[in-house]
């Protein structure tokens, strides 16, 4: 492998960005109302431009008010789990980690049942309390996984998939329990859905996904040098506590904003980080940046094939990631055994 | 090095957000539309308000019970479409469809240019509503829990899409079926049955439900009594409270002999006295569809529940006990 140059992570990052831009004009093309792609780039030029009396108002709800939504909504759910699965999985050195193994989705699916028990109707409730309850559940976990003070990996590992489970067993117990109640809503929320545009101004998610990574990005370097061995990092100066801490945070936070805002995504947050090991190697200053476009992608391929496949009918986006995704993975990692 | 890996990233994440931030600037100045002079402001079920437009010509329906109420009404040539689950009555099925009720295209709904889609909350999710009203198509939620509620609401129906007089009249003739109904029972006692909504695992009814106020109006009472709506119920539970009838919904064969001989051969079911006594009854799914189908769901099942009480129509019934 050719050593990582700072040009060489902006070109492939800019390839990318090429291959999510064409995924986009893709998604804004395809759907049950059908829009020819030079209407497509009309709308879009003159809606960029302001002048929206210019576009039927058939183009702009569709363009600007569905596909856009929507498409931005992926594209921060994507990149903020792949993210957070190629952090999970190089701080709890297990390739199977991913986004939902300490239990964040567990912890936000109470949330939003226990929404859905007390306010029903209120629209941006689930969203709220999934969130407090992703949170509620990292701070949980961060105590219950602390050796002499400091993260260590197979403690936290344990206290994660513990309270995974715990939490799972106390929504099954209230899902039977309350089957009279409406909780309709929570099968989508498990399956993962981006049908719904949160009530929240996208512009805060992105905010927070842009910390998000960004945090994580500036532990890159040691992250690497951590992967090699905790003792020999620790000799090189790297101090290796405070570089857990921030990926856990960074890793939970961002978890629990693309749970919230989706419900439980499947295969996006294990999928895309070792694609893209397989093809860029695992240097984290370049799989970071990578793994987070590269979720965008492939969500966005995804939920398109899950408007269109058998439409008017949507097929849950969780599914579409895996049948999306899988074929890729399998093929890259066939390639590399031979 | 480090540092300048760091800016670029960020330069790039900063363009995406610029990039993704600028649709909703324009969109959040744009939001509000001004309101029509001769648009109706109304109050739906739920409370919501809905912005009508001044004449009500294509109607999308997010829900079995609304298509089939939207026929009852005689209005089937304003549905512009419907869900898949759309089945009664069958030109139901011929118009297009925009996906399942709880998870409709949003796309599909604007593509058929709706002025009024109509949503219920027995199945339908309020994150559709909200995202219909983001779009400026207008929402009317209805919102029954009984039988009345049902008339009530077809009635408010009919006013809201300005159906003649001539419509109007339709639910003052299912109150006075149902009407009809209460008199011939009045002297009857009333029936225990075990309505069943699902076979395996076996779900039947709580006291707030649709169905449990149906049977009232037809002369029983479910033999469950139970806050939650679709209580799970232990076959060994169902052994104790022996109920006189079994009522079975949503199975669309409609045939009371199939089921009868199939629980006939079942082990634990052969033996309930109701199962003996071939008290078996199959209503159809209108029976749990909040339409005005309820109204002929309680006269099918006063009359299986008390063919004593309709000597003229008995020879028609279809459980009789052998």
């Amino acid at each position: 492998m050719r050593p990582l140059t700072s040009r060489r992570v902006l070109w492939i990052c800019a390839v990318l960005c090429a291959v999510l831009l064409l995924a986009v004009v893709i998604a804004l093309r395809m759907g049950a109302y059908s829009i020819a792609v030079g209407d497509i780039v009309m709308t879009l030029v003159n809606g960029a431009l302001g002048r929206r009396e210019r576009i039927p108002s058939e183009f702009w709800l569709v363009v600007f008010g569905l596909r856009l939504p929507r498409i931005a909504l992926g594209i921060l759910v994507g990149a903020a789990l792949s993210t957070a699965g190629a952090g999970f999985q190089a701080l709890l050195r297990n390739p199977l980690a991913d986004p939902y193994v300490l239990g964040v989705s567990s912890g936000a699916a109470l949330g939003a049942i226990l929404s859905l028990i007390a306010a029903p109707h209120t629209p941006g409730a689930i969203q709220a309390t999934a969130f407090a309850g992703a949170l509620a559940t990292i701070a949980a976990v961060y105590f219950l996984g602390r050796r002499g003070g400091q993260i260590d990996s197979a403690t936290l590992l344990l206290a994660g998939i513990v309270t995974a489970s715990f939490l799972s067993a106390v929504i099954m117990f209230l899902m039977t329990t309350l089957s009279g109640r409406d909780l309709r809503g929570m099968a989508f929320w498990l399956m993962g859905d981006l049908a719904s545009p949160p009530a929240v101004d996208l512009r805060w998610l992105y905010f927070l996904l842009i910390v998000g990574v960004g945090s994580m990005y500036t532990t890159a370097s040691d992250l690497n040098l951590i992967l090699t061995g905790e003792q020999e990092a620790r000799h090189l100066g790297v101090n290796v506590s405070r570089v857990k801490l921030v990926v856990y945070v960074a890793a939970s936070v961002l978890t629990g904003l693309a749970v919230s805002v989706s419900g439980a995504i499947g295969y996006v947050g294990l999928l895309v980080p070792h694609l893209m090991r397989m093809i860029f190697g695992s240097d984290y200053r370049l799989l970071i940046p990578a793994s987070a476009i590269g979720g965008a992608i492939l969500i966005v391929i995804a939920d398109t094939l899950a408007r269109t496949v058998v439409a008017p009918t949507e097929l849950p986006v969780g599914a579409m990631t895996a049948l999306a995704g899988a074929p890729v993975f399998i093929y890259l990692m066939r390639r590399r055994v031979r | 090095m480090r540092r300048c890996y760091r800016r670029a990233i960020i330069a790039v994440l900063a363009g995406a957000l610029v990039f993704t931030a600028a649709p909703w600037a324009t969109r959040a100045a744009t939001q509000t539309d001004a309101v029509h002079p001769a648009a109706r402001v109304v109050t739906d079920e739920v409370g919501r308000r809905v912005v009508l437009p001044p004449e009500i010509k294509r109607v999308v329906t997010l829900a079995p019970n609304l298509t089939e109420t939207l026929y009852a009404l005689g209005l089937g040539d304003r549905l512009a479409g419907d869900t898949n689950e759309c089945d009664k009555p069958a030109a139901a099925k011929t118009k297009p469809h925009v996906g399942e009720p709880q998870n409709p295209s949003l796309e599909a709904i604007t593509a058929l240019h709706p002025d009024l889609v109509l949503a219920t909350t027995s199945i339908n999710r309020i994150e559709t509503a909200v995202a219909l009203e983001r779009l400026g198509i207008p929402v009317y939620t209805s919102d029954p829990h009984t039988v009345r509620d049902m008339l009530d609401s077809t009635a408010r129906l009919a006013k809201l899409l300005g159906a003649g007089p001539q419509i109007e009249e339709i639910v003052p003739r299912l109150h006075e079926r149902l009407a009809a109904v209460r008199a011939r029972l009045a002297d009857e006692p009333v029936v225990h049955v075990l309505f069943v909504v699902w076979e395996d695992p076996l779900i039947t009814i709580g006291q707030h439900t649709f169905p449990a106020d149906e049977l009232l109006w037809a002369g029983a009472e479910s033999v469950v009594l139970s806050k939650q709506n679709w209580p799970q119920l232990s076959l060994e539970e169902v052994v104790r409270l022996q109920p006189e009838y079994i009522v079975f919904a949503g199975h669309g064969s409609e045939n009371a002999a199939t089921e009868l001989a199939d629980l006939r051969a079942r082990a634990i079911w052969k033996d309930l006295r109701a199962v003996q006594m071939g008290h078996v009854v199959d209503i159809g799914e209108e029976a749990v569809r909040p339409s005005p189908g309820l109204v002929d769901a309680v006269e099918h099942l006063a009359l299986a529940l008390h063919p004593d009480a309709f000597p003229d129509k008995s020879d028609t019934e279809k459980s009789k006990p052998e």
